[in-house]
């Protein structure tokens, strides 16, 4: 078996995962090969790391603290009745959306140029006397 | 007490039979976060949060699986759920990071161990890279390791939690495997420790 094929079995070979024959095959090139060997030492190593640290202790005041938790948050819904939970999200969402709403609206003459109305338009013609006697007209008389 | 006994005093809200749960339950719960999320304090957190809902949804257990399967699933998903939430808060080193640079993994001694000192500061760096590489692998692939190393599961009982086929377990924890390999052999031929 070459090195390569050895480092691709490696994993299962520390793990007793491989058939008889192929764990005595790699048992044989690990003997002879050193750099093979020295990886799989690497991994060994490694992978023990996992199994060292398996189990954590128990925690003796686990319980208490989750029954701490339960309480805590038990109170925080009682001090909270049902109708506030619930309507207290829906008035946001009114909120905003009326925000959203009065937004558009105002946002909306600004794309209507066109159709705005300037109180000096109308009062234009009156002030503006070429406008209502031309220079022509003017200057006949 | 039966398991359908243990969530019938649940719903009642009997404080005696959650009491027992958790004691039951507690290591097997706080190792499978443990073995997700890589920190004893985290696990612990989010462990309470486990029961703290298997308290409360009790009423919604059909028995379908087993309590222990059922608890489990909420453990893999509650510490998934954190790691989400929490990745951008903690100094997240990805794998490749720790490849990139060689000779730089942060783990510290374990000063309690009372062994050889350079010895534990190579044990804390090689946790330091395993967690990382196996945080690397893909959910599925993760989730099925993990729960195979941590908690010593057989393929059929991961197969129960994770509601996926024998064959689709087995496939994952080789893959699992292999990732791994590859991630440790590049680890090795850089150096990085």
């Amino acid at each position: 078996m070459k090195c390569k094929a050895i480092h691709k079995k490696l994993i299962f070979f520390l793990e007793n995962d491989l058939p008889e024959n192929e764990m005595e095959e790699i048992k044989l090139h690990l003997a002879g090969c050193h750099e093979c060997a020295d990886f799989a030492e690497y991994m060994r190593k490694t992978l023990k790391v996992l199994n060292q640290e398996r189990k954590p202790d128990v925690n003796p005041f686990f319980y208490t603290r989750v029954k701490a938790r339960l309480e805590n948050q038990t109170i925080k819904e009682i001090a909270t009745p049902l109708w506030a939970r619930i309507l207290q999200p829906a008035v946001f969402t009114l909120l905003l959306l009326a925000g959203v709403y009065a937004g558009i609206k105002i946002g909306q003459p600004a794309n209507n140029i066109q159709e705005t109305y300037y109180a000096e338009q109308e009062i234009f013609p009156y002030l503006y006397e070429m406008a209502a006697e031309p220079i022509e007209t003017f200057l006949m008389e | 007490m039966s398991e359908a006994g243990i969530i019938e005093k649940l719903r009642e809200g009997n404080e005696k039979a959650f009491s027992d749960l958790v004691n039951t339950y507690q290591k097997m719960v706080v190792n499978t976060c443990y073995g997700i999320l890589h920190n004893i304090e985290d696990a612990e957190d989010v462990a309470q949060d486990v029961f703290i809902e298997v308290f409360r949804s009790a009423s919604g257990f059909r028995g379908d699986s087993k309590i222990s399967t059922w608890i489990y699933r909420i453990a893999v998903n509650r510490s998934l759920n954190f790691l989400r939430n929490h990745k951008r808060r903690r100094g997240f080193q990805s794998f490749d990071d720790i490849v990139e640079t060689p000779k730089t993994v942060t783990g510290e001694a374990d000063t309690e161990s009372g062994g050889d000192p350079q010895s534990d500061m190579e044990n804390s760096q090689r946790s330091v890279l395993i967690h990382a590489a196996i945080d690397a692998l893909p959910k599925n692939q993760r989730i099925a390791f993990t729960l195979n190393k941590y908690e010593d599961l057989s393929y059929k009982e991961i197969s129960e939690i994770m509601e996926l086929s024998l064959s689709s377990v087995e496939s994952l924890i080789h893959r699992a495997k292999k990732n791994l390999q590859k991630k440790l052999y590049n680890c090795y031929k850089k150096k990085c420790i």
